[in-house]
């Protein structure tokens, strides 16, 4: 079942007088529980996509659908709340905030997607999320002290503690070596099917393919 | 304001001297500003305690009361009118101690008032100042113009003019001395409104202050440092919390980003804002207040409590400005331009 529409999307950066067309139209469907994965040319485009997906950024043109409501027809405010609620995030580098510790870093995310859990529930909810990404031993730890592979987790589990329907990952092994990206990648396809999460991702590294359902290649700005 | 305060706690070294900073400037402020109604104080501090009134000089003096001379028959009738009313005059000079050591005096007479001292002819009340210098009650003070000697009956404290004690003499000693009859000034206390009287121009104390020469070219410098001073400092306030909040906009990216509500992150810098601010605030307060009690004797140092929460209010003021400006920068950019200018 379709969950995601990029419909027609259009993004154009101005730089002084200079204008740059990074996206000339791109459509895309995402089934709901399939993890898409997003590849092409560093330029083409993909990482661009995702965010404006993400609610990060707005497009110039075109629509983009979640369960057949407009993002773009919505206001700073309504897409906050679905990017609280109802989306994930795992960017390249893991972004955690510096002096949060990681249990701190998944009950911020429970509070800020105003989940309905008694205080108890929600520190339950931290511990079995951690044990699934493996890093309950490193509860209180804070980012400074982890390492990039253990950061990325956090950084994942951040992204999956409030139950969104839609993971966006841009490039989530891109700071890892190749035996921690394999664990990673599949920590976020056994997520995505366990919990029935949609998630697009844009990665560059060949080796991370098998684990998506589908691939889509972009080139200048245009699914190809 | 958890977030607030977990940040706080876990950079303590940069919010110490965050809060180091707001310290050192405000306490400079305060005691600066101390000194500077230190020495407002001690030039008029005689003028400056009197009650809100009118005060009324010849108005052919040139509004310089040195010059004014009440015409005796009108001092009668108002005096006759207001109760309250009274006449007085100013004058610099100085007296002899026992050792024939010169002290410079402020020399003030009245008719009977309870706003200033009574003395009977050959007495003098002399401002504590000059107790610290070796005078005491019963001493005998002479004036090379008076032909009597001066007993010293008390002291009273901080009644000082134009920078010198006040000597509270007698009408008839002061006339022999000054070779006058008539007295500068007149006074009615509690007049909100002047009354026109013939031959007198009428002042309101601050505009009485404002025409003694040296007082007001004084009170101009001074008001222009503290006001420097309070602006300098206000902006310094103001230019710290947008820097640490604009140094932070990659973390406020990622919060954006994760969904925190724009109000929450308003919250969180206000807050810290103001955590800073006040603990600072509270130390400098303290600091200059107890400056007051080790200040060097003689030194003017005057910070009242309204004039600390005047300006205990300017700076939380413009640091709220401060942080608010930053927070409006803040949510005007998308959550990715913030993270993309924070790792910048």
């Amino acid at each position: 079942m379709t969950i995601f529409t990029i419909d027609e999307v259009k993004k154009t950066f101005t730089n002084g007088e200079v204008e740059e067309q990074v996206l000339k139209g791109v459509n895309l469907a995402l089934q709901e529980g399939e993890v898409t994965a997003l590849v092409g040319a560093s330029g083409s485009g993909k990482s661009t996509i995702l965010t404006i997906a993400a609610g990060l950024q707005r497009a110039t043109e075109g629509d983009i659908l979640f369960e057949g409501k407009s993002l773009t027809k919505m206001s700073q405010e309504q897409i906050r709340k679905i990017r609280a609620s109802e989306f994930g995030f795992v960017f390249q580098s893991a972004h955690l905030v510096p002096f949060l510790t990681v249990e701190e870093q998944l009950l911020l995310m429970l509070n800020v997607s105003e989940s309905k859990m008694k205080k108890r529930e929600q520190k339950e909810e931290v511990e079995k999320i951690l044990k699934l990404v493996e890093m309950n031993h490193r509860k209180d730890a804070y980012p400074a002290s982890l390492s990039g592979g253990e950061k990325q987790r956090v950084a994942i589990a951040r992204a999956i503690i409030h139950k969104p329907k839609m993971l966006f990952a841009d490039e989530p092994t891109a700071s890892l070596d190749s035996k921690r990206s394999k664990d990673v990648m599949t920590l976020i396809r056994d997520l995505t099917k366990t919990l029935n999460i949609t998630t697009l991702m844009v990665t560059h590294d060949e080796e991370m393919l098998p684990y998506a359902d589908h691939i889509i290649t972009m080139r200048d700005g245009l699914i190809v | 304001m958890t977030i607030a305060w977990k940040e706080m706690k876990k950079s303590k070294t940069k919010f110490v001297i965050l809060g180091s900073i707001i310290f050192l400037v405000s306490f400079l402020t305060f005691i600066i500003s101390g000194l500077s109604n230190g020495l407002s104080q001690d030039n008029a501090a005689l003028i400056k305690d009197l009650p809100a009134g009118q005060f009324y000089m010849s108005s052919d003096a040139n509004e310089t009361y040195n010059l004014s001379r009440i015409n005796e028959t009108v001092q009668k009738n108002e005096l006759k009118k207001q109760k309250d009313a009274t006449a007085f005059s100013i004058q610099m000079g100085f007296v002899n101690d026992a050792g024939d050591k010169q002290h410079s005096v402020a020399f003030v007479t009245s008719t009977d008032s309870k706003l200033f001292e009574k003395v009977g002819q050959g007495e003098v009340v002399l401002d504590r100042s000059l107790e610290e210098e070796g005078i005491k009650v019963g001493d005998t003070l002479t004036n090379n113009q008076f032909s009597g000697e001066f007993k010293v009956k008390g002291f009273v404290d901080q009644k000082k003019y134009s920078h010198a004690p006040v000597a509270y003499v007698n009408v008839e000693n002061y006339k022999e001395i000054y070779r006058v009859n008539e007295m500068q000034l007149l006074f009615i206390p509690g007049q909100a409104k002047a009354q026109a009287i013939t031959g007198l121009q009428s002042f309101s104390n601050k505009q009485f202050l404002n025409a003694i020469p040296s007082y007001n070219a004084e009170q101009m410098s001074l008001n222009m440092i503290v006001w420097f001073l309070v602006v300098i400092s206000g902006m310094l306030f103001a230019i710290f919390f947008y820097m640490m909040n604009v140094q932070k906009i990659g973390l406020y990216g990622i919060l954006k980003a994760i969904g925190v509500k724009t109000s929450s992150l308003f919250v969180m810098m206000w807050s810290q804002m103001l955590f800073i601010t006040v603990i600072a605030l509270g130390l400098s307060i303290a600091l200059s207040q107890g400056f007051t009690m080790i200040a060097p004797k003689g030194m003017p140092f005057s910070l009242t409590v309204e004039t600390t929460l005047q300006l205990s209010v300017i700076f939380i003021i413009i640091g709220f400005l401060g942080a608010t400006l930053s927070g409006l920068q803040i949510k005007k950019v998308e959550p990715l331009q913030a993270i993309q200018q924070g790792e910048v």
